[in-house]
This record gives C-alpha cells, structure tokens and sequence, in this order.
C-alpha cells in the first residue's frame, strides 16, 4: 500500500483530492494545509508518494518542493489549475514528477501515479550518475593539483609523483585522494 | 591531462566514454583481490571517468547471488564459479563473462597441526592416513565447484589419493578457515592466501603444497560479470579492465609496490588480516610450518606483462575439463564454443592494446602439472577422460570400464 503524504493548498475546495483518492481506493496516511514545512513532515512521515493540490503553486511552495528534492527526495505530483506554461516549467525543475491540470478523476489517479513514480526512479538515477561524475572529476582536479606540487617540491616527472602519492596512500591504508587533499594542505601551510 | 599515465585518453571524450559513472564490486578478503582495491583506491579508474564502489562479500555463494542478480555490476571471481553459473551447476544458469584473469598462483593446501603430531607431514604419509585408518579425514574449501575443490582434488587424485571417497570435504568462507582448523572441525584446507600463511604464522598448521606446485602459473581469480552487462555496457567494461590492467602493473613494479599493497590490504575494510601474513607471500617469500623456507619462482602475481591477465580460452576450458573428471558434467559440454562466449577476448584486446600490453597471439597456452600431464586446450574431451582417478558418470564410459 502506498503511503500518501497530501498537501492541501486550496481552501476553496478543501477535500476534492482526498475524496478522489479514497474512492480509487487509496489511504492517505498525513494531510496537510499550507506547507511551511514540508522537508520535515516527509521526515516524520515517510511517505511514497507527495501530492500537492493547489490552485497556483506559489513560490514559496515550489522552494518546499527543491527542499524536498535535495534531502528526501520522493516522487511529487502537482495537481493545479494553473494553465501557465512558465509556472509549469518551474515547477518540473523544481523537482515535480508529475504536473496535472486537467481537474482530479479517481478513475485515472492510478496511472498517474504509476508515470510518476517512474519518472521519478529514472531521475533518480540519472541524479546518482551525474552526482558521481560531478564527484569524480571534483577529485581528478585536487589529485591533479597534488601531483603538481609534489613534482615541484620532489623534482620529479609525473610518474614519479603519482606513484610516490600511492605508495604513501598505500601504506597508510588510505585513498589517493585523502594523500592528495594532505599534500595540498601541507602545501598552504608551508606556502 | 594525466597523458604520461594513461596514453589512451582519446575515447573518453567521445562515444567511447563509460556508460556508466560508477560500478558496484564485489571482492572477498584474499590477498588476489589486490589489483581491484587498488584500482578502486588509487585512482586508476578516475581518467576514465568511472568511479569503483567496494563491496566485500561474506562468502563465495553470496558473491555469486549478487553477480546473478546484478546488485553486483561485476567481481573477483573463481574460474570454477564463473563457469559452475555458465552451466548451471550452481543454481540457475547465467551466461558470464570472463573480462580478465587478475592473478597466477598463490593458493595453498594446509593441513593441521594435529596431523603434524601424528607425523602425517608428506604426500606418502598423508596417503598412508587416508588408506589405512577408518576416520575419514575432512578437507574445507571455499566453493562447491571452485577453483581450491579443483586444487585439492587434483592433488590429492596426484598422490592416489581419491578426493570423492576416500577424504570428505566441506564449503568454508576463506576468511574462517584458520578458526575453523583450530577449532578442530576440519583437518586441512585448500584456500588463497593470505589464510595458509595465517595457519601456519599462528602456529595451528603447515602448508602441505602450494597451488603453484600443482599447476605452475595456474589461472586462478578473475574479474567477471554477466554477458549483459559486458552487452549493455561494453565501455564501462572496458575501463574497468584498463583500469584493473594498470593496478596490476603498477603492483608488479617493484618491490615497494607490492610492500605497499601488503600493507594497504590489511587494512580492516579489505582482507583484516596482519600485514606480516599477506606481505611474505605476497613477496613470495614462504615458510611451510615445518622448518622449510624458500623463495617461491611462481609465487603470486597479477600482471607479467599480461600474461596473468589474458583471459585464455585454454584457461577456462580446463575447468570444465575438470568438472567433468569429477561428475559434475554427465556429458562433455562444446568446451571452446562455451569458452569463447565466456572468454572477453575482444574486450580485453582492445583495452590491453590501448595500454601498450601486449596480448599473446593465440588464445591457447601450454603447461605441465604435478601429474605430468600436458594441457594446452587441443583435444579438451580426451582430456577429461584420461585420467586414472576420476568419477566420470556417464553410460559409456561404464561400459568402457568394464
């Protein structure tokens, strides 16, 4: 069973989201009006799924939904009458998986919700690949950076240098990296 | 750039590149997983742009569940596990892939210090023990149809002993066989280093025979994964081999290098064993328990110019040879068709070519073993039938028996 965290930010039609859920068989295990604090009510809640139903998403409501995104991240779909296609976009960078305009019928809450998750593990993945690479080539740099200064300091060539860097990395159970990042830092401290 | 380290940057940048920006391996605490903790450690993998995860496995079995169900992208393997999968004699069959071997030699059979006591220290002794006493005695190895099964078997069947009736054997991880000899529950066992070496420092056991003595420069661990991934994502695979390549070579180039990895590899993360027992033999340096001390000429090793790493396809025919000896196979399997499919030859040819290693003109290689015996992958069936202690299980040949 799904567990649903509701955001209701539509006081004129308290309740339209939820009724549809309930008749398509879904349980909504949290609801919420305006959302002030949504990172924390994921926390403690720990929803599947986040369903925000709102008439036009503010934007303080799209920073609650980056917030979620880059510290919980869970499959969010925007239900709203907002036609405006900027708003739509923002909202997609924001971190919603799924933007519905076109009014609330239990009937097709189910596939909506099947595309959204979905869309969600795939970015996900894509988010985990790209957070490696970002992380691979933050550390080539500083490996890079050590290397050079060792081969100043040592008057070698750079395969002297790396391997120089390995073998200290080696016989202090360590990671090229963490000799590299020690190399740097000597290296500022000394000036 | 680091261009002096890595000559053969050019495919990063374009369609070449990893499909993939970090690969899930497993390893189990053995000094022969050296190549990839250093690859993953000491950035051999970065100027391709993959990043290694480590994950150690508890035992042979759980390793090979993780590489079936791809939560492993790829792994140290054993020959004899990889090929158990390919044919479906460990669980359900799996098409693998074999990318590249990653060490020669440095196995051993050891046996208890009780059995030193009762004077059981020599090959005749130890055939004089099982032939003349009712007590069976009980060997461990590390995997139903793995490689130290296939080392003790062989052994024993070269000193006339069987290794199916006349010894039992049982399944123990490597890292718990020295407490499981102490405990008593086992008399001796076949496994990698650095656990003979650990017996013997410990003073619970000797080392009765090397696997480098049964099979000089035998094919040993390898780096393996399903033939899906090595399908889905032939770059990736690709720099992981160069990557696993230059770790290698980059362990064999001196003494200090291998000193280092020793030291590196003790650490509790990768094999949790003390560095006086992984480096001595690491280095080659042995000392059996029973007062002899020499410099071992075919002591571990992970590279010699590619040798070590050329997936031959003589290398895995011969365990389905022995899979067969042994009743495992009831009938002979097509041994170089399924060889070649296993066998990553093309893979492994352009990334040793891309590093400057040279890669041996024929697949096949040929070597001589404790018994005497040729193998060079020529005539694979004939083989596996040829030799006098066996438990080949199939109607001709107890027909020709007879």
């Amino acid at each position: 069973m799904l567990r649903i965290l509701l955001i209701n930010d539509t006081p004129k039609k308290v309740g339209r989201l939820k009724a549809a859920l309930t008749e398509a068989g879904f349980e909504v295990i949290d609801e919420s009006g305006l959302i002030i604090d949504l990172p924390a009510r994921v926390q403690a809640v720990r929803p599947d799924v986040i369903l925000i139903d709102t008439e036009s998403p503010g934007r303080d409501v799209l920073e609650q939904v980056v917030l979620v995104t880059r510290d919980l991240p869970r499959p969010i779909v925007m239900f709203t009458d907002e036609h405006d296609p900027g708003v739509m976009r923002q909202a997609i960078k924001s971190g919603v998986s799924a933007y519905i305009v076109e009014g609330i019928h239990a009937q097709r809450l189910q596939p909506i919700l099947d595309v959204a998750m979905a869309r969600f593990e795939s970015d996900q993945d894509l988010r985990a690949q790209l957070h490696a690479r970002d992380q691979q080539l933050a550390e080539r740099k500083r490996i890079e950076t050590a290397k050079g200064l060792l081969m100043k300091m040592k008057q070698c060539n750079e395969e002297e240098a790396y391997t120089l860097m390995r073998r200290q990395a080696m016989s202090r159970q360590q990671k090229l990296i963490q000799v590299a990042e020690q190399i740097i830092a000597m290296s500022e401290l000394l000036g | 750039m680091n261009d002096s380290l890595t000559p053969s940057l050019a495919w990063v940048n374009g369609s070449d590149a990893p499909e993939l920006a970090s690969v899930d391996l497993g390893f189990m605490a053995l000094t022969d997983s050296a190549s990839l903790i250093v690859a993953a450690t000491q950035g051999f993998a970065q100027p391709y742009g993959l990043h290694i995860n480590l994950h150690r496995q508890s035992s042979w079995a759980n390793l090979r569940d993780k590489l079936v169900s791809g939560e492993l992208h790829a792994a140290h393997s054993l020959y004899g596990l990889v090929y158990a999968v390919q044919l479906g004699l460990a669980g359900p069959a799996k098409h693998m892939a074999v990318l590249m071997g990653l060490n020669q030699n440095g196995q051993s059979i050891n046996l208890s210090r009780a059995l030193q006591y009762a004077g059981v220290t020599t090959p005749d002794a130890l055939d004089r023990r099982t032939h003349q006493s009712d007590s069976k005695l009980t060997f461990a190895q590390t995997f139903p149809t793995g490689n130290h099964a296939l080392w003790l078997y062989y052994w024993l069947a070269s000193q006339g002993i069987h290794p199916l009736r006349d010894v039992d054997s049982v399944v123990v991880p490597p890292p718990q066989m020295v407490e499981h000899l102490q405990a008593g529950r086992i008399d001796g066992f076949c496994v990698g280093e650095p656990w003979g070496a650990s017996a013997v420092q410990q003073n619970l056991g000797f080392t009765l025979a090397t696997s480098q003595a049964i099979w000089p420069d035998h094919p040993e661990k390898v780096l393996a994964c399903s033939a899906e991934f090595a399908g889905q994502y032939p770059n990736t695979a690709r720099a992981l081999v160069m990557a696993v390549l230059e770790a290698s070579r980059f362990i064999e180039e001196s003494a200090d290098n291998r000193r280092s990895t020793a030291q590196l590899l003790s650490a509790a993360e990768y094999v949790n064993a003390p560095v006086g027992a992984i480096e001595s033999r690491l280095l080659g340096e042995y000392d059996d328990g029973l007062g002899n001390r020499w410099h071992d000429h075919h002591a571990i090793r992970f590279h010699g110019d590619g040798q070590v790493n050329m997936p031959w396809l003589s290398d895995g025919m011969w365990f389905m040879t022995q899979f067969r000896r042994w009743g495992l196979l009831r009938e002979d399997p097509d041994y170089l068709g399924v060889a070649r499919s296993v066998q990553q030859l093309g893979l492994y040819r352009e990334a040793a070519e891309a590093l400057g290693i040279a890669v041996p003109p024929s697949p096949m290689r040929s070597s001589q073993l404790i018994d005497g015996k040729i193998w060079d992958g020529s005539d694979p069936a004939r083989y596996a039938r040829s030799f006098k202690l066996h438990a080949l299980a199939d109607a001709t040949l107890v027909h020709a028996d007879r």
